[in-house]
């Protein structure tokens, strides 16, 4: 065991700061919110540095315990998860900041902020681990917390939602473990780059590949085994809203990348297309479905089952390294959209008291910020440029040229009309007239900059896109060999 | 009024999950059954460096020095879930009802001898099966006897005492993670000298946590479970 250089330190305090201060948030509940938000602003510090880090001396392996891979765990984190990481810190970070007005107009308890900081520890502790059974305990935390903070609703509404979510996580979670046991009685390791060195297409290797791609498409919320997120994302209070569909529903979708790259980089072309497929679907129903909400917070629930389709669109066309690209940046921009968006409706459900779409007269006039915000985010939504969504969406009809499979692109397109129609449903009410009073106290003026800053992110992330997208499976390098390899 | 229509729909649906469940386990069955009969699994490798962590039990040695981080954050779970339940936690424990004689002084018998063998298991854990998971569970499990016999004093432990004894596995684990860390090592990589006493604190720590977090589980279900019948059962029948 050698002593290390200090920088690469950052992963390990990435997982133990939230960590910690969860405990300080829970045994001091006077100052949960301003531990909180300081661990917010270092966690975005500790990114920005991990992700200068790997950008200048490649990717980084960091041994838990000093005993490395496969008798210890490992930790890695590359480009993609160092930008996953930023992104996160960023959500976090206007959502805590958001929360603080929030849970002081609502009967939400102190809980909200360990909880939410265990959130944040595992979703961290996800997107840098190396560890096919550790990815497994950090899904449990990342679920156990967000089914936590749907159920701090104080709703019978929100709590059947949470134990629905609970229900169909816990069942994920079983079929991923069963996976997990399944590979390492096989390969007779459980680290990823591992397990890609050794892995063979036995029959209980095709067997983890239909348990972990199953339990993973459940947690993930993708059509048709979507059906406990509307409910779960649509009671929830509205800061726990924007953290769910913003970051945690796309933590599996980044295990089974992870996953698609190391012990199932050999899996057939067919089981791309399936997962295709029903990103396609996911598409069309969830923007249908969306579009016949009469609640705001519903609408944009369905509009989340939609875009999780487009991140399933990358395994047909994983060939190309657009794809990988692509579907970062999307995640990116959607992040930040998407979290932009409940932020704003949880603005407009604490002034109007509802978030009945037709009723959302006088919003434009009484909430103008709020509504920029909501607006923008739908821009950004819609994939307009220059939103980060429109780059992601770019880079995915690319690949999909690039591959001569041009369904995929129309896909892409039609997507994007389905979204337009549902996001202007909503600002045409928002801009009607109407006598009614709106008690604009509700929502002070921190909680819609909260959410006016991410959409105005999200819609300027296309500007800073092209060195994210150097990055991301970088010059000279295909992005299958930059994700699976290893330190020397 | 039966809809025949309706009803063979309802076959058909019923014969096709049957189909499917039956299809998936046939799958895994068959999967299982092709697994070579020798694992190639990383026990000879545990074996080979089991002198220097400070346990010599292999099963102990793997959950908290090689793959100690995984432990870590189970034990965080454990937390967390125990948090979920308050999220939902409505209402006070009523008082408790006259659990009978026989209740009483057989819990009272019972109870400091699985205190003690909570003891044994925890320090046998460190050579033999047993650990901070198995004490754990044990000693809660004498709380929850005696809170149904009606004794007050699990309940006792409230406020912050209760909260210090919930974290002090988690805090106990991250400190010793950290302390190393800022000696110049990787997380959670303790000294070979030391390890057997770290392993030892970390243990005593965690079985602490388990028992109490485990102990409030039952507690908080119950308090939850009291508060519906009084206010709301109407609304939610069991």
């Amino acid at each position: 065991m050698t002593a290390l250089e200090p920088g690469s330190t950052w992963v390990v305090w990435l997982i133990v700061s939230p960590l910690a201060a969860a405990l300080i948030a829970f045994l001091l509940p006077r100052v949960a919110a301003a531990i909180a938000l300081a661990n917010a602003l270092f966690m975005g510090v500790a990114a920005l540095a991990l992700l200068d880090l790997v950008t200048e001396q490649g990717p980084h392996r960091y041994s838990l315990g000093g005993w490395g891979a496969p008798l210890g765990i490992d930790l890695y984190a590359d480009p993609l998860s160092g930008v996953l990481l930023v992104v996160a810190a960023v959500v976090v970070l206007a959502t805590l900041f958001y929360s603080r007005d929030y849970l002081a107009r609502t009967a939400i308890g102190p809980l909200f902020w360990p909880i939410s900081l265990f959130l944040h520890a595992a979703l961290n502790a996800l997107l840098l681990s190396a560890d096919a059974f550790n990815l497994y305990v950090t899904l449990e935390l990342l679920s156990l917390s967000a089914v936590a903070l749907v159920a701090l609703a104080d709703e019978q509404r929100a709590v059947a939602a949470a134990l629905r979510y609970l229900l169909a996580s816990i069942v994920a979670s079983l079929a991923y473990l069963l996976g997990v046991a399944l590979l390492y009685h096989t390969a007779g390791v459980l680290d990823l780059a591992a397990l890609a060195e050794r892995a063979t297409w036995t029959p209980a290797t095709w067997a983890a590949l239909g348990l972990m791609t199953a339990g993973l498409a459940v947690k993930g919320a993708l059509f048709p085994v979507h059906f406990w997120l509307p409910g779960a994302h649509s009671y929830a209070p509205s800061p726990v809203s924007a953290l769910l569909s913003a970051l945690v529903v796309k933590a599996p979708f980044y295990v089974l990348l992870r996953l698609w790259y190391a012990p199932f980089a050999g899996a057939p072309e067919a089981v791309g297309t399936l997962l295709g497929l029903l990103g396609a679907l996911a598409i069309v129903w969830g923007s249908l479905q969306a579009l016949r909400q009469a609640r705001l917070k519903l609408l944009i629930a369905y509009s989340t089952v939609a875009q999780i389709g487009y991140l399933f669109l990358f395994f047909p066309l994983a060939q190309s390294r657009s794809a990988l690209q692509g579907v970062t940046v999307f995640i990116l921009g959607h992040a930040l959209a998407k979290a932009a968006m409940f932020l704003a409706a949880g603005n407009m459900h604490k002034c109007l008291g509802h978030d009945r779409i037709q009723d959302l007269h006088r919003v434009a006039r009484e909430l103008p910020v709020t509504l920029a915000a909501f607006a923008v985010g739908g821009v950004c939504i819609m994939g307009l440029p220059p939103s980060g969504n429109f780059i992601g969406k770019w880079l995915l009809i690319e690949a999909a040229f690039a591959q001569g499979e041009w369904g995929w692109a129309v896909v892409v397109v039609a997507g994007g009309l389905l979204s337009a129609a549902y996001v202007f449903r909503v600002l045409g009410h928002a801009f009607t007239v109407d006598d009614k009073p709106v008690d604009a106290s509700g929502a002070p003026a921190s909680m819609a900059w909260a959410a006016f800053a991410l959409a105005l992110l999200a819609l300027t992330l296309g500007v800073f896109a092209a060195p994210l997208i150097d990055l991301i499976g970088g010059p000279g390098e295909t992005a299958v060999a930059h994700l699976s390899s290893r330190e020397p | 009024m039966t809809n025949p229509e309706r009803d063979t729909l309802a076959r058909l649906a019923r014969f096709g999950s049957t189909l499917a469940v039956a299809l998936v386990f046939a799958g895994l069955a068959f999967a299982m059954l092709s697994l070579p009969a020798e694992p190639t699994g990383l026990a000879a490798a545990v074996r080979a460096e089991l002198p220097g962590t400070g346990a010599a039990n292999p099963v102990t040695a793997v959950l908290l020095n090689f793959r100690g981080y995984d432990t870590l954050l189970e034990i965080a779970v454990l937390l967390l879930a125990l948090l979920a339940i308050w999220t939902m936690r409505r209402g006070q424990l009523r008082p408790q009802r006259d659990p009978g004689d026989v209740l009483e002084s057989l819990a009272s018998i019972q109870a400091p001898v699985m205190l003690v063998v909570a003891g044994y298991l925890l320090w046998a854990g460190g050579s033999a099966p047993g650990g901070a998971f198995q004490a754990g569970g044990i000693l809660a499990a004498a709380g929850v006897m005696l809170v149904l016999a009606g004794s007050g004093w699990p309940q006792r432990l409230s406020g912050w005492p209760l909260r210090v004894a919930l974290v002090l596995g988690l805090s106990a684990f991250i400190c010793v993670g950290v302390a190393v860390v800022l000696g110049g090592q990787e997380f959670l990589a303790y000294p070979a000298s030391g390890a057997a006493t770290i392993i030892l604190v970390l243990e005593i720590c965690a079985t602490v946590s388990i028992a109490v977090i485990l102990l409030d589980m039952f507690l908080s279900v119950l308090r939850g479970r009291a508060s519906r019948t009084d206010t709301t059962a109407s609304i939610d029948q069991p």
